[in-house]
């Protein structure tokens, strides 16, 4: 068989996402129209909407990802930014790009990241969740609190250390979830 | 009616000069490191003059100068605050007590850099070991990214760049950094020393594509362009300079021959952020193993 380009994969892979979802809508039982069915195919078409979107994000990044699985983390650092250009501000690529940056000692850069990730997306946060990043997140809190808080304390007229240690409070709140 | 004319007369003779100084701003220069050339650096920086000059009332003028002459010029004191690379502010640290005002936040690594040795993928060249006999392009000396960064890696790994390259060059000109990657990109060189902001930004515009290349090392990051002040600034002023570069934002703008232009879009920058002198630490260590100023011994 031949190789497909990773475009071509993407392209497949939409194209039968697509087609299981117009054939599950067409095949699902019609139940007259009642507001149970209704309901059902909703849920069908979210779960499936669901799906297909975590399968474009992992082929999208694929290449980042063997690339840091090959131990090259600066040249993930770059394939991110090849991505950039056609899906700029993406937060499944924010997350990757703050977890290269860790990798590479910048600390502060990866908590601005994961940030403002978590701004844009929340569902990084569902420990079931395909994306999930709450335990990365949560060692990130650990280790900023331990690097930056005692630094920031000897220094508490630096204003880019009050203002990274403010989004490490902000990931570690956003960890604690929400209260009325 | 004359003699009050006359009487009159003598008071605006007195009295106008007076007033005209009483308008005028205090004047200092900012030193900016020469990057390109004279016009582009010029062009890129005089908005941060300007909205320098709006927020504190000081007219700075802007002075394009080459790395080589910032020591010299600094020690007689021709210049309140200086841009340079962080190497630059190491040395005039020591050479004039330089004072940390704010570090350049510019691409992914924010506030910091890094340099990077790299061949051409397919080239046969896999990893540092394999650099010895080759051909190599280098930044210009003074570059922390571009120089001393590869330096240091070559070191570490046990090559003497002086003994165990076939040879290394340095390009003149313009855009130094874009040239050496297109120096290993087209065969003219084997391996090239090259910024990593550099790489970054050349992928972003699609000059090049992220597999090109193959990164043989990369440095530990250290600080970006760096503003400092000269020793002797008054405190007040030096609060006051740090506190607009540190709330310079995107949208703000400054005023260039009769245009209003925005600040960071002009001079590339993405912010200004309050290191610590220590943040500079490992770039020190860098320079002391490299024999390199403000460290060097011979």
């Amino acid at each position: 068989m031949a190789k497909l380009s990773c475009a071509g994969r993407l392209k497949l892979l939409l194209f039968l996402a697509t087609t299981g979802l117009v054939a599950l809508l067409v095949t699902a039982p019609n139940g007259g129209g009642t507001a149970g069915s209704s309901a059902l195919d909703k849920a069908m078409e979210r779960e499936l909407a669901r799906q297909a979107r975590a399968a474009f994000v992992r082929e999208l990044y694929a290449p980042v990802t063997e690339l840091r699985d090959a131990g090259r983390p600066q040249q993930a650092l770059l394939k991110l930014e090849e991505l950039a250009r056609a899906y700029p501000g993406d937060p499944f690529g924010l997350v990757l790009r703050a977890e290269i940056l860790r990798e590479l000692g910048r600390l502060d850069q990866a908590i601005g990241h994961y940030a403002q990730a978590l701004r844009l997306n929340g569902e990084f946060l569902d420990e079931q969740g395909p994306f999930s990043r709450r335990t990365e997140i949560r060692l990130l809190v650990e280790e900023g609190l331990a690097t930056l808080l005692p630094r920031f304390q000897s220094h508490p007229d630096n204003r880019s250390l009050a203002a990274t240690v403010k989004e490490v409070y902000y990931l570690q709140s956003r960890l604690a979830g929400g209260c009325e | 009616m004359t003699r009050r004319f006359l009487l009159l007369l003598l008071l605006s003779v007195f009295f106008l000069p007076g007033c005209d100084r009483l308008g005028e701003r205090p004047k200092m220069k900012i030193a900016y490191m020469n990057c390109n050339n004279e016009r582009e650096t010029y062009q890129r920086f005089a908005p941060i003059s300007s909205y320098l000059s709006e927020k504190t009332g000081v007219e700075f003028e802007t002075v394009v100068v080459d790395t080589h002459e910032f020591e010299e010029r600094m020690k007689a004191g021709e210049f309140a605050l200086v841009h340079t690379n962080s190497l630059l502010y190491i040395i005039l640290k020591e050479a004039v007590g330089l004072k940390l005002l704010a570090t350049e936040k510019r691409g992914a690594f924010g506030t910091h850099t890094a340099g990077a040795l790299i061949a051409r993928k397919g080239s046969g060249i896999e990893k540092i070991e394999d650099i010895k006999g080759k051909r190599l392009i280098f930044g210009p000396m003074m570059a922390p990214s571009g120089y001393l960064a590869q330096y240091d890696l070559m070191l570490a790994a046990g090559i003497d760049p002086e003994r165990d390259l076939a040879y290394y060059a340095i390009p003149a000109g313009a855009f130094k950094h874009e040239k050496l990657i297109y120096a290993v990109y087209f065969g003219d060189f084997d391996v090239a020393a090259a910024p990593v902001l550099d790489l970054e930004e050349m992928t972003r515009e699609g000059k090049i594509e992220a597999d090109d290349f193959t990164i043989l090392a990369q440095s530990a990051t250290f600080p970006y362009c760096t503003f400092g002040a000269a020793a002797d600034l008054d405190p007040a002023l030096f609060d006051k300079i740090k506190k607009a570069l540190l709330d310079l934002g995107p949208e703000d703008t400054a005023e260039l021959d009769g245009e209003r232009l925005k600040v960071f879009k002009t001079s590339w920058a993405e912010g200004f952020e309050d290191l610590l002198d220590s943040d500079y630490d490992g770039l020190r260590e860098m320079a002391r193993r490299a024999n390199m100023p403000p460290y060097q011994s011979y």
